[in-house]
């Protein structure tokens, strides 16, 4: 490093610290920083305390159920108790399993979807489809409003730190009639900017850094190996986001206009990503993909047999169900057993059977949505940052219809399970206790990857514009 | 007189000078067309849906056959939220409140399906809609506007100009204003008229009787939310010594109220005022209506008593003695129960939601943006009061539909038969279709009075800034 440039950085950094006011808009991004972390950690963590409340409500069922074989019932209820616990052709409707799709470590700082979806299910072996659309609570005022989380500091807040630091480079030096003065420097005026430019660089993308690591320290160790990789990446994308802005700020300021057209321009510029792209976006591909839940709305209806006493009806439905299940074969010789209890069984796996290809077609319609937008990528820098985000901290869409697949797994686990046992007219025992069905989702390999490219397109935005800008401040040197 | 005009006319031209203004000025034109056009597409689309959708679910009901009034009450049927022609203007909360919803007996089901949750997290950044480009962009437009016209004058020296041939601060303030008002008014002309004409000949929108209304309070809310952005953008630029500072302030402004401060309020009332989970929820209602609200009275006390009850009034000593079937009474008592239940956990969930909805409408007070963003949705009957009244007016309809069938089955039917006897078709024609009419728009306000309030006040707030300013201004700080 030559003297000077060390005397130049060591001047910006003294007319910087006696700016009182970029020192205010760099504290107050800090605590809008702080806010965001400790907004993020008390939703997730709200969820978190949802996630155990219902893990007690089910280890308190199921231990009721274990109890009730230890001793001989003595009241109606205790009867009851161990009716539904040893009898299949309680137990299938009335064990509740819960899927539950617990928080990333790291999922405070971008709650994306996560608000929005479910993120835990209790499961019977009924209709899957009964179970599967119901809402979790939520205020749509508030959904409306969205999350203040990490990831909306530095998506749409850090940006503007960076215009309002950097609209002013040169235009501010000619409007205040320092800019001969540079000129007859040794160093050129571009050099100039673009070490003023690398000085509020590091100044901003350090406040960012500090941001993010007081984040993800304090939402989970960033020693674990699942959160290794998130951490990592977190980092090089929030540096990369920055490093785009700054490019794209250096392009308006070596076009040498005035501080006014530079901010208007820059502001402008801020408008398009976040919120002009976006939303024109979203409104396209709404009625592009038209999409109608009505259909999936009649899958919740519940409905039954005319007449449950008329045998041939429910045999009908059985031996139908049966011929879809090669692995209950020879069963249909027990129909008579328990026979309501079967038919309704086989009733509702039925009509899941039949109303799949409705629920697949629908998923598929979110699908194209989603990979529409996602080619739009491009030209949506702070929308693919925010992507990257939530993929890294598995709050994004993918993650949640991924859930839904994982979720018609495990109902199905749950059917064999007390299928088995229905339609042989075998007993649950106390041994089946510990070998009951339970919730396995595998892990996304290709998040990572996905998260990664979309970095990479963001780096090569901010090198065409670093380029373009480097060109452009060449031309016509002087005034 | 002929000064603020003079003034008026020299604003303009300079503002169409200006290319970065203009072409801002014609994006903004093209979005709000974009927007009213996809609005208008996505209306079409889903009203023709539901239209349909809501008839073949009432075909169902009709043509599902002779079956046991309790049967057909479990078949149910559905309802769907219909769109409002004025959500063409603004979505308001459609995307976040479900759209349809099963109505059976014993169970108040929640609505289904948010459009959100079709879409990838890009959709919390927002769509674009017509009343999203006025109350967002709109204001930045006259900022880029405004932010000059004063700090201008004082730059280039006219202001001294100005003032000694005679004018008065108050004239040339007034004088921009005017300017800058009436371009935008120009500017959205089309669109004012083109949304009169959807509103007052659009027969489709059968539900919402006070279009022309809501269109008219629309544009005056609008209009004064416009007034208060310019008067704010001027005054600032009297007050700030060059271009840069008024135009940084200004833009400090803008992100303080449109993006920052919704967001916050928003997350701190959830913080303040948390709301259950779901399964949380149904687990406290279904406990109250198995073991009675006092945890006391479970279900077979309660029917216990109710026979009892019967027994004396009618002086039998067997419910088969009774000449109605006191099955159906007693479904009906539990339905009854059910419901008493519900509305008592209901209740609490929706005092959450005010609570936290409350702190919105206070925060307005201090946010025009707030302010018309509330009043927008409200009068566009897509915010959260009107999904409210669309809510309790479809459990109205449950219940009534629910009690039909338990008095049917206990006028009609004998105690102790279930599958025997079977209702027909003349029963369920008496149930009348679903329909739905929303508030009017006086009932809806009722609600927004703080919003009102604030958008007035503020108005009368920035006319009293600039008069005492312009009194203050000397010539000698030009």
């Amino acid at each position: 490093m030559d003297n000077a440039i060390k005397t130049l950085i060591r001047y910006e950094w003294i007319s910087f610290a006696r700016n009182r006011f970029q020192l205010l808009m760099i504290g107050v991004t800090f605590l809008f920083g702080l806010y965001a972390i400790y907004y993020g950690q008390s939703e997730i963590d709200a969820q978190r305390n949802v996630i155990k409340e219902i893990m007690e409500m089910e280890q308190g069922e199921f231990k009721t159920y274990q109890a009730s074989f230890k001793r001989e019932p003595e009241t109606v209820e205790e009867e009851q108790n161990h009716d539904i616990a040893s009898n299949p052709a309680f137990a299938w409707y009335r064990h509740g399993y819960h899927a539950i799709l617990p928080p990333h470590d790291y999922a405070a700082l971008a709650i994306g979807q996560r608000d929005l979806f479910r993120y835990y299910y209790r499961l019977t072996g009924m209709s899957l489809h009964y179970q599967l659309f119901e809402n979790e609570l939520a205020n749509p005022v508030n959904l409306l409003a969205g999350n203040f989380d990490l990831s909306f500091v530095i998506v749409y807040l850090l940006p503007l730190l960076i215009i309002a630091f950097c609209y002013g480079l040169y235009s501010g030096e000619k409007e205040n009639g320092t800019l001969p003065l540079l000129h007859i420097q040794s160093v050129t005026i571009s050099r100039i900017v673009v070490i003023r430019l690398l000085f509020y660089f590091t100044l901003i993308t350090g406040l960012a850094i500090l941001m993010s690591l007081i984040g993800l320290i304090s939402s989970g160790s960033v020693f674990k190996p699942e959160n290794r990789l998130p951490a990592l990446l977190w980092v090089v994308g929030v540096i990369i986001y920055t490093a785009f802005w700054f490019g794209l700020l250096f392009l308006i300021v070596s076009y040498r206009k005035s501080s006014s057209f530079n901010a208007i321009t820059a502001a402008g510029c801020w408008l398009f990503f976040l919120i002009v792209i976006p939303s024109v976006l979203n409104i396209v591909v709404t009625t592009m993909y038209p999409l109608s839940s009505t259909t999936l709305a009649s899958l919740t209806r519940r409905t039954g047999f005319e007449n449950e006493d008329d045998e041939e009806e429910t045999k009908e439905v059985i031996m139908e169900f049966l011929a879809h299940k090669p692995e209950l074969a020879g069963s249909d010789s027990l129909i008579r057993n328990n026979r309501l209890a079967k038919a309704y069984a086989a009733f509702t796996s039925l009509k899941d059977i039949n109303s799949q290809q409705e629920v697949d077609h629908y998923n598929e319609q979110v699908n194209k949505r989603n990979d529409w937008t996602t080619h739009f990528h491009w030209i949506n820098p702070a929308v693919s940052m925010q992507d990257v985000f939530t993929h890294i901290v598995h709050t994004d869409l993918n993650t949640f219809l991924r859930f839904q697949d994982a979720l018609a797994v495990f109902h199905g686990k749950i059917t064999d399970f007390y299928f088995q046992k229905l339609f042989r007219d075998q007993p649950i025992l106390f041994e089946d206790y510990s070998r009951l069905p339970s919730f396995q989702m595998d892990e996304d390999t290709h998040r990572y990857t996905t998260a990664s490219g979309n970095i990479l397109k963001i780096s090569l935005l901010a090198i065409l514009f670093v380029m373009a800008g480097l060109v452009q401040i060449k031309k016509k040197n002087l005034i | 007189m002929r000064d603020l005009f003079s003034i008026a006319r020299k604003e303009i031209i300079i503002a169409l000078r200006e290319r970065l203004v203009v072409s801002l000025g014609i994006i903004i034109l093209l979005l709000l067309g974009v927007a009213l056009y996809a609005g208008y597409l996505s209306y079409s689309q889903q009203s023709r849906i539901i239209a349909e959708k809501q008839q073949e679910k009432r075909q169902e009901w009709l043509g599902q056959g002779d079956k046991h009034p309790h049967i057909a009450a479990h078949y149910g049927t559905f309802v769907f939220k219909p769109k409002t022609i004025l959500s063409v203007f603004d979505f308001g909360l459609d995307t976040y409140t479900g759209t349809s919803i099963y109505l059976e007996a014993h169970h108040q089901h929640e609505f289904m399906f948010r459009p959100a949750q079709d879409h990838s997290s890009m959709i919390r950044f927002g769509e674009l809609s017509a009343a999203l480009v006025l109350h967002v962009l709109l204001p930045l437009l006259i900022i880029f506007l405004a932010f000059s016209s004063f700090t201008k004058e004082k730059e280039t020296g006219t202001l001294k100009l100005l003032l000694s041939q005679g004018v008065s601060y108050a004239t040339i303030t007034w004088g921009k204003v005017l300017a800058y008002g009436v371009a935008l008014v120009v500017i959205l002309a089309p669109y004012i008229a083109g949304m009169f004409i959807l509103a007052t000949f659009s027969v489709s929108s059968s539900f919402i009787p006070d279009v022309a209304l809501r269109t008219i309070l629309l544009v005056v809310v609008y209009m004064l939310y416009i007034f208060i952005f310019l008067s704010l953008a001027v005054w600032v630029s009297l007050r700030s010594a060059t271009g840069r500072n008024a135009l940084l302030t200004l833009l400090a402004c803008w992100i303080f109220l449109v993006i920052l401060m919704p967001k916050t309020v928003a997350n701190l009332s959830e913080s303040f005022h948390t709301l259950p989970s779901m399964r949380a929820f149904k687990e406290a209602i279904q406990n109250d209506i198995r073991d009675g609200v006092d945890g006391q009275t479970p279900r077979s006390v309660r029917r216990g008593k109710l026979e009892k009850e019967y027994l004396q009034k009618y002086q039998v000593d067997s419910v088969h003695q009774l000449p109605f079937n006191f099955e159906g009474v007693s479904m009906q008592a539990g339905e009854e129960y059910g419901n008493m239940v519900y509305d008592i956990h209901w209740k609490k969930l929706r005092d959450i939601f005010h609570r936290q909805n409350r702190m919105g409408s206070i925060a307005s007070i201090f946010n025009p943006y707030l302010a018309v963003q509330h009043l927008s949705m409200a009068l566009s009957a897509t915010d959260m009061h009107t999904a409210i009244d669309f809510e309790d007016k479809v459990e109205t309809y449950r219940r009534e539909l629910v009690r039909k069938m338990n008095n049917d089955m206990a006028q009609n039917s004998r105690y102790g038969e279930f599958y025997e006897y079977k209702a027909s078709i003349d029963l369920w024609n008496e149930v009348e279709d679903f329909s739905y009419v929303v508030p009017s728009a006086f009932e809806i306000l009722q609600y927004y009075k703080l919003e009102m309030i604030s958008i007035v006040g503020w108005s009368i707030l920035i006319i009293l800034l600039l008069n005492y300013s312009n009194r203050k201004s000397k010539p000698i700080h030009g």
